[in-house]
């Protein structure tokens, strides 16, 4: 990937693309046939583009490649930004894109008037001595830097490629864009630190403003002397020669540079994170005040080479590295206790020997997957042997915060996710947590992140699993919904007006309006934890994950607007049939479905869910149920019992005409006895 | 209801107990007949024309069986009807056992006595089946106004109301 970055990193021969242009935000024309090859990034292209209420004003749009997550949150920042060293990010959005046919996050970016200062990194350029580097491009790019620190974000994106000349005079330096990909994504592995260099591209992550300093000084240096001073590596001899002689020897060699900036690169360039320069250090470099250059610690080399693959390794770090990148040849020999011994006699570091022995002693001896148990093992050893470099595990390597950018880069070219879900599930963030020697209240953080990720995969209902960690990862990523269609939709505010706008499209009508993706967005998005919500979505019973979405949709709507979402709440309706069939009584669903059109065409989700999950309704109606249900029954016990007992009742029915009878032999007795007395006496 | 049913059986057992003693329902039972008996030397003609006459009575209660005799009460108050106007001729008139006699040999005496012991009959005979149809017409309204409800139920419940709860 970096290797491809560095091929990239010249200009794009762009294609015109002939087509109707893109509008952004009603104001912003992006021009599709007028691309600017001089201006785009490796992985954006560049097009003219202009302001409607200014027509004189000079910008540019960038184009982000759709598969890969841009930087949201540094748009955000960045947007509307005068500062002295960044080009003016001037506006920022999600934009229909004639020549792709879909919605693209476009960066619209004042033109630069001078040209690149250096267009590849194997051309060079002119360069800018001693006396001028420091007003000219050490000044503008810390002033940079600073006024990114104070927004509690990271360049990532400071290399010579990437510096413009603001100015046809070439006073005036500034750095691009560093948004339309993820951080560092598209930076040369000469501007990275060890560390960041060790990691995916995708996965180097936000960083720090120390990662900014360092790329800093690697720009120093190309500009100072005009060329890229490592050209002739290529990237894994350089990153060898970065570990084994540091980063200043390396880019440096044997180049004679003024001692002033000598002290300045040793203290940028340091491969200490620790030691390296900060912001202050710099300001008091700019303001005169010189230090004695800082002295590159170079790790102790072993007294004798550790053979693997062929090679033998003199230092930790520099094994480390190949182990990694060849993770089954790697085990074998610390199983064997090659590694403890080297460490123990030929490092004479017995301490990480003796880490290592009860590591290797905990994977033999403990139960479950040997095989798991080995790379987790291996995971280990790698974290003891260089504890700053970035989680690394079956060849996937990455910074912390940089593993939710390549689990989006991965995801969205439909890869195989499956190594990032074992990372998760076994929980190697947290080897890598456990190794650091220092607390960082950033780590704990993450840490704990890692551990709600966990969870997340271990409920695979919609609104969680994979799909949830992206979101969880990735706070700026757009819903990946297919649902959605080309619609770029950030927050969870635009996820209604979007399902509103494709209510029409769809063509399965039984399809509802949620889907894995959307609904771990909104469980990701949503301030509230909605996570009981998202588990009644994936009730089998219809009704029931109806109401659990249209609770959820009526809360967004409601606290998010709009007012009236016709489209979804005709969606909606048009599946309400089980949740209307909940109820039992005919008379209220007929009640209901004449209700339902009415609210329909109000276009409110509240009112739809009020009506449906009123749960006096609902109780009422159960009860009254019941009710019904104990009559049924007991006129059907009746039934039974009259036609059942025909044999009794015919008895019954004997017995009871022959007492009438008799009753009706001592009346007539009685009567007669009357009527003679009455006779004979008057 | 276990509760009633089981007195009674008790107070059905205490009887049969008290029954198989032979004790108060039996020496009742002697103490009136020998009252009877003495009566008969001072109203023997009523006696004679009572015991003639009644026949059909003392036929129709021999002649039932089971625990509850009714016919005896149905004959034997139309046989009284039929024999009480010549009853009181006779107290009104001569009382001797040859008046009872000669009444006797009267057929319209045994005419009216045995008929009307016969309508008995037939009304014995006849009220059970009459009662038996009115029975079962009620019955089948019974089950009819309860289907009724029934379908009402399932109109405004629908089919699910058939299931037990």
């Amino acid at each position: 990937m970096a290797e491809a970055a560095e091929a990239n990193d010249g200009v794009k021969e762009s294609v015109a693309v002939a087509g109707p242009p893109g509008v952004l935000r009603d104001r912003y024309t992006i021009r599709s046939n007028q691309p600017i090859p001089e201006l785009s990034t490796p992985n954006a292209e560049a097009f003219v583009a202009e302001d409607k209420r200014d027509t004189n004003r000079q910008l540019y749009a960038l184009i982000c490649r759709p598969e890969l997550p841009p930087r949201v949150n540094v748009m955000r920042a960045l947007k509307g930004l005068q500062a002295p060293g960044l080009v003016q990010l001037v506006e920022w959005g999600a934009m229909n894109w004639p020549p792709l046919g879909r919605q693209c996050m476009t960066v619209v970016y004042e033109r630069p008037v001078g040209k690149r200062m250096m267009t590849s990194l194997r051309q060079e350029f002119r360069r800018i001595d001693e006396y001028d580097i420091g007003r000219k491009v050490i000044e503008p790019l810390m002033a940079a830097i600073k006024e990114l620190t104070n927004r509690g974000i990271t360049h990532r994106a400071i290399r010579a490629t990437n510096l413009f000349y603001m100015d046809d005079a070439g006073e005036r330096l500034a750095l691009g864009d560093c948004v339309s990909t993820p951080p560092a994504f598209d930076q040369p592995l000469v501007f990275e630190s060890v560390e960041a260099g060790m990691a995916n591209p995708v996965a180097r992550g936000s960083g720090t403003y120390s990662d900014d300093l360092y790329a800093l000084g690697v720009t120093i240096i190309f500009v100072y002397l005009g060329r890229n001073p490592v050209a002739h590596m290529d990237e894994e001899t350089l990153l060898k020669m970065k570990i084994q002689q540091g980063s200043y020897a390396t880019l440096v060699g044997d180049e004679r540079l003024p001692l002033a900036l000598v002290e300045l690169l040793r203290g940028l360039l340091c491969d200490d994170p620790d030691q390296r320069w900060n912001i202050e250090a710099l300001d008091l470099w700019l303001s005169g005040r010189r230090l004695s250059p800082l002295q590159q610690r170079v790790e102790k080399r072993a007294a004798r080479g550790f053979p693997f693959n062929g090679k033998e390794y003199f230092n930790c770090r520099e094994l480390a590295q190949a182990m990694a990148r060849n993770w089954e040849a790697a085990i074998p020999p610390i199983l064997e206790g090659k590694l403890e011994l080297w460490l123990r006699r030929a490092v004479e570091d017995k301490d990480r020997a003796q880490v290592v022995s009860d590591v290797v002693r905990m994977a033999l001896t403990g139960s479950g997957d040997k095989r798991s148990a080995s790379d987790l093992m291996l995971c280990k050893v790698l974290n003891i042997l260089d504890p700053t470099a970035p989680i690394r595990y079956k060849g996937f390597n990455a910074m912390p915060d940089g593993f939710g950018s390549a689990l989006a880069a991965v995801m969205a070219q439909k890869g195989d996710t499956r190594l990032l879900v074992e990372i998760i599930l076994r929980e190697v963030p947290r080897l890598w947590f456990e190794a650091r020697h220092s607390y960082l209240p950033d780590n704990s953080l993450m840490e704990g992140n890692f551990r709600e990720l966990k969870g997340y995969l271990s409920q695979t209902g919609m609104g969680f699993g994979l799909e949830r960690c992206l979101y969880e990862l990735n706070d700026a990523l757009p819903c990946q919904s297919p649902l959605l269609g080309e619609d770029y939709v950030v927050e969870l505010k635009e996820l209604l007006p979007a399902l509103n706008a494709v209510a029409a499209k769809r063509s399965d009508p039984k399809q509802l309006p949620v889907d894995r993706h959307i609904a771990a967005f909104m469980g990701a998005r949503a301030r509230s934890d909605i996570d009981r919500n998202l588990t009644g979505l994936n009730d089998p019973e219809p009704s029931k994950s109806l109401v659990a979405l249209l609770n959820m949709y009526a809360v967004f709507q409601y606290r998010l607007g709009p007012e009236s979402l016709p489209g979804l709440t005709a969606w909606c309706g048009a599946l309400a049939g089980p949740v209307v069939g909940a109820f039992h009584s005919r008379d209220r669903r007929k009640e209901l479905e004449k209700e339902l059109p009415k609210i329909i065409r109000r276009g409110s989700i509240v009112e739809i869910y009020n009506l449906l999950e009123n749960q006096e309704s609902r109780d009422k109606d159960h009860n009254e149920f019941a009710w019904a249900q104990a009559q049924y029954q007991a006129a059907e016990d009746e039934i039974r019992r009259v036609q059942t007992d025909m044999d009794e009742r015919h008895d019954e029915g004997d017995r009871a005409g022959r007492q009438a009878a008799a009753v009706i032999g001592i009346l007539i007795a009685m009567i007669t006895t009357t009527i003679v007395v009455i006779l004979k006496v008057w | 209801m276990a509760k009633k049913v089981s007195a009674v059986k008790q107070a059905q057992a205490q009887a049969a107990a008290k029954a198989k003693k032979g004790g108060g329902g039996g020496a009742n039972k002697i103490v009136v007949l020998m009252i009877l008996a003495a009566l008969i030397p001072f109203s023997l003609p009523t006696v004679t024309l009572l015991f003639f006459c009644g026949l059909p009575t003392l036929g129709a209660w021999a002649g039932e069986k089971g625990k509850h005799k009714y016919a005896w009460l149905c004959v034997g108050g139309l046989n009284f009807a039929g024999i009480i106007p010549y009853l009181f001729d006779l107290w009104f008139g001569v009382h001797t056992l040859d008046e009872a006699f000669n009444m006797l040999s009267e057929a319209s005496v045994l005419l009216w006595a045995y008929g009307a012991s016969a309508i008995g009959w037939v009304l014995y005979m006849g009220t059970p089946p009459i009662v038996k149809s009115w029975l079962a017409f009620t019955n089948d309204r019974r089950v009819s106004a309860l289907k009724s409800a029934q379908k009402r139920l399932i109109e405004e419940w629908g089919p699910e109301v058939t299931k037990k709860g």
